[in-house]
């Protein structure tokens, strides 16, 4: 296991692509891993407080994490724990393994998942399990837990795997979705415009976008794009 | 502070001069090549060129890098933007996959050994972002060709036989846009998709205009010759894309057997790989190559540049509306269709060719076909940047013209469909070196006009690079991998006469000139002025005194007179 401190209050962003496989490597190669601060190439030693016990692959990360990017990225087996906020992009790309944050996250948790588990205690922000921007599949396996609230593009171009928002949500939920499901607690916005297949389910209110045909459970579209995505209310 | 510079030992290729690798010494003064004797070589920086090959800086005629065009293509295409080149520090931030940002493309030329790049399609109408964007390059020279097959006013011209009136709209529309040469793109066509339709034979009448591409092709080519510029016509041609296309290629070549030039082609074909296709359908579409390249072997009046595909990420962007509209409707890609006014217009989709598709495979093969049977006086190297693929990949062309060796294991990985509907794996023809450097340094300097580039004679500008390849010992046949390495980055790149890239690093930020042709001298203005108000006043979304670039405007402006 290696447990992570940040040694200062970060003035600017961290950008950090570490796995719970860093914790399998010696002391001296955690120490030198290479992460940026700001535009400034350093050594992940200089940043955080670095201690090791044993080589099981688990990451805890012990502190205000909130401005420290990309944690979990890429990881494919393995465990997270962070004890307080995390920053953006957590666990994009992930393939295996297991993040579990303790406090609040925030831009494009789960981006692009494949595979493997993300639960977050507080609230997420925008983008959760979103495709990055110009690329045509989002999250496509694999599940997002996230207990509090979440702001607005949940799921966009999801292509698989499960969502699961406890609280609230804001607009463009599911948008251009293609399988896999959303599943809202609470209430939301606009949900589902160029939907073409998958299954978002919400309990509180929600608004569906012109393109939807009323089906006997529910909403069934977006015609527009010849979809046969479903909406509906439990 | 221009330094003199004395290139030692290096083995020297240098066509335009008849320089086949001898060993030799270049000396630099004042960002010119001079004779030893004008250099105290006691002051010249010595550059240890043993062993190594020296040549002329690379020259690309026909990229797409600064304008509308690319610039959409950057906002449409954000997954582009994730490739950090360079962090900014001692140099700019240079970012981008196939699609770079302005520093990005001076930096990867200069790192490649290229020292001129032109710009090959702008939008007259916005010519000033245009050479805003060009002016945000370093390290490199550059031009822009604004595009003139379907502007009203060529039509009118030439449906007219107003002869004069096209000569001084052509100087006029030079200057304004402060533009290197006559482009043309779909002639017709493009103002035919006005209205939904295209116009894919020579003889399709042009809606609202009493014209064919036919007639527009011919006088411009005319008045280009009576205007006396540096380039030729540089022609896009119509029906891109289409199976069957090859033919049109071949009949549109023929329009210029009537006309010649001492000093250059009278008829310069772009990416003819996208034109020539043999064949009726996607089904059975073929090669062309060997019978456009049968034609242009045959006259001396036309050359060619490739259009070679390259396997992974390019984003199609031409002024070519319709062919987008078709390319997007074939591969349900995204798409931006653009309007420059009265001018013409232009599309952006975004393309990947992959070795296994049997049409990518297919273009790939029928660029490498054209490369290798057309002598090496008549084709120039191209991707068509960023159509084809990136311009960081030519090495991978030269590599390939140079060995059957690389080709047959090349052919390995693409799909079977290539050996039935190409003659690429029959083909033994293997480039020299010289030849190489012909089709990337020579040629195109001689293809545009400029008489100071593409060469190492005396008075050259002194656009210099080095490579860690000896001429004298490699076998290109057999080590393709090491002319490939080779050619990615130079051991030394020097543009104007000073030192900007070594072994793959940057090493000083330059601004390169932007050239632009000035023949208002060789017609009279005065033929087309109430014409000129009388269109601007109707159809245009501007005024004409606000119209066009000053030359004041420009970072690093060159005036080429003609007269």
């Amino acid at each position: 296991m290696l447990k992570l401190k940040p040694k200062i209050d970060f003035e600017v962003s961290v950008e950090a692509e570490i796995t719970p496989q860093l914790a399998t490597l010696s002391s001296d190669e955690i120490s030198n891993f290479q992460v940026y601060y700001g535009k400034e190439k350093t050594k992940l030693g200089d940043l955080f407080e670095i201690s090791k016990e044993g080589d099981d692959a688990k990451l805890v990360l012990d502190g205000d994490f909130s401005m420290v990017k990309w944690v979990g990225a890429r990881m494919d087996d393995g465990e997270i724990v962070v004890k307080g906020d995390i920053g953006d992009h957590l666990g994009a790309y992930m393939t295996g393994g297991k993040i579990v944050v303790e406090g609040n996250a925030l831009d494009w948790v789960g981006a692009e998942m494949k595979g493997g588990e993300i639960v977050v205690e507080g609230n997420a922000r925008n983008y959760v399990g979103c495709a990055y921007w110009g690329d045509m599949t989002g999250m496509s396996g694999g599940k997002i837990t996230i207990r509090g609230n979440v702001s607005n593009y949940i799921g966009e171009k999801m292509g698989g795997g499960e969502i699961e928002i406890f609280g609230n949500a804001g607009d463009f939920i599911g948008t251009e979705m293609k399988d896999g499901t959303i599943t809202i607690h609470g209430s939301c916005g606009f949900v589902g415009g160029d939907m073409k297949g998958g299954v978002i389910k919400v309990k509180g209110s929600f608004e569906v976008v012109p393109g939807f045909k009323k089906v006997e459970d529910g909403f069934e579209g977006d015609v527009n794009v010849g979809g046969k995505g479903k909406i509906t209310q439990f | 502070m221009h330094h003199m510079l004395h290139i030692k030992n290096g083995i020297v290729v240098d066509p335009k001069n008849g320089i086949n690798a001898e060993k030799m010494d270049i000396f630099v003064k004042e960002g010119k090549i001079v004779e030893e004797s004008e250099v105290d070589v006691k002051e010249a920086k010595v550059i240890d060129a043993s062993n190594k090959l020296v040549v002329a800086g690379g020259f690309d005629m026909h990229a797409h890098i600064a304008g509308s065009k690319i610039n959409t293509g950057r906002e449409m295409r954000p997954e582009e933007m994730r490739t950090v080149r360079l962090i900014a520090g001692k140099f700019r931030a240079s970012i981008g996959r196939v699609l770079l940002t302005s520093p990005a493309i001076g930096y990867e030329y200069a790192k490649m050994g290229y020292t001129t790049a032109f710009e090959a399609a702008q939008p007259p109408v916005g010519a000033l972002h245009t050479h805003e964007e060009l002016d945000a390059i370093p390290m490199i020279d550059k031009a822009a060709l604004p595009v003139f097959g379907n502007w009203h006013f060529v039509l009118k011209y030439v449906a007219e036989k107003e002869w004069e009136k096209l000569r001084a709209f052509l100087a006029w529309a030079l200057e304004r846009t402060k533009g290197f040469g006559v482009k043309v793109v779909n002639p017709g066509g493009v103002e035919a998709w006005m209205y939904g339709g295209n116009c894919k034979s020579l003889d399709d009448e042009v809606p609202g205009f009493n014209v064919t591409p036919r007639e527009i092709i011919t006088g411009l080519i005319q008045e280009t010759e009576n205007l006396g510029l540096c380039h030729s016509v540089h022609l896009h041609c119509n029906n891109l894309g289409t199976p069957g296309n090859y033919q049109t290629t071949i009949e549109t070549m023929k329009l210029a057997s009537k006309f010649s030039n001492d000093k250059r082609q009278v008829l310069h074909v772009t990416h003819v790989q996208f034109n020539a296709y043999a064949g009726s359908s996607w089904r059975d579409v073929a090669s062309g190559a060997a019978e456009i390249a049968k034609y242009v072997n045959s006259v001396d009046n036309i050359t060619i540049d490739m259009g070679q595909p390259i396997f992974g990420h390019a984003t199609a962007m031409t002024g070519d509306a319709p062919f987008q509209f078709t390319l997007h409707k074939l591969t349900g890609s995204r798409w931006s269709n653009k309007d420059s006014e009265i001018e013409g217009g232009a599309g952006i989709v975004p393309i990947a060719y992959l070795p296994k598709n049997p049409v990518h495979a297919l273009q790939w093969a029928i660029g490498l076909e054209l490369g290798l049977l057309i002598d090496s006086d008549r084709v120039v190297l191209s991707t068509d940047y960023p159509n084809g693929g990136p311009f960081t990949e030519y090495p991978y062309v030269m590599a390939m013209l140079m060995s059957k060796k690389m080709r047959e294991k090349e052919l390995e990985r693409v799909s079977p469909y290539v050996q039935k509907a190409t003659g690429l794996a029959a083909i033994d023809n293997e480039k020299t070196l010289y030849e190489i450097i012909q089709m990337t340094r020579s040629l195109p300097a001689r293809v545009m006009g400029m008489d100071n580039k593409g060469h190492l004679g005396i008075g050259a500008d002194a656009d210099i690079a080095i490579y860690n390849l000896d001429p004298l010992s490699i076998d290109t046949a057999n080590d393709f991998e090491a002319v490939y390495k080779a050619f990615k980055t130079s051991a030394y790149t020097i543009k104007g006469g000073e030192i900007i890239a070594k072994d793959g690093e940057l090493v000083k930020e330059i601004w390169g000139r932007t050239f632009w042709v000035d023949a208002t001298s060789n017609a009279s203005i005065e033929a087309i002025d109430s014409d000129l108000n009388e269109m601007f006043e109707k159809y245009y979304s501007l005024q004409r005194q606000n119209y066009g670039v000053e030359e004041a405007w420009l970072r690093k402006p060159e005036r080429l007179v003609m007269g």
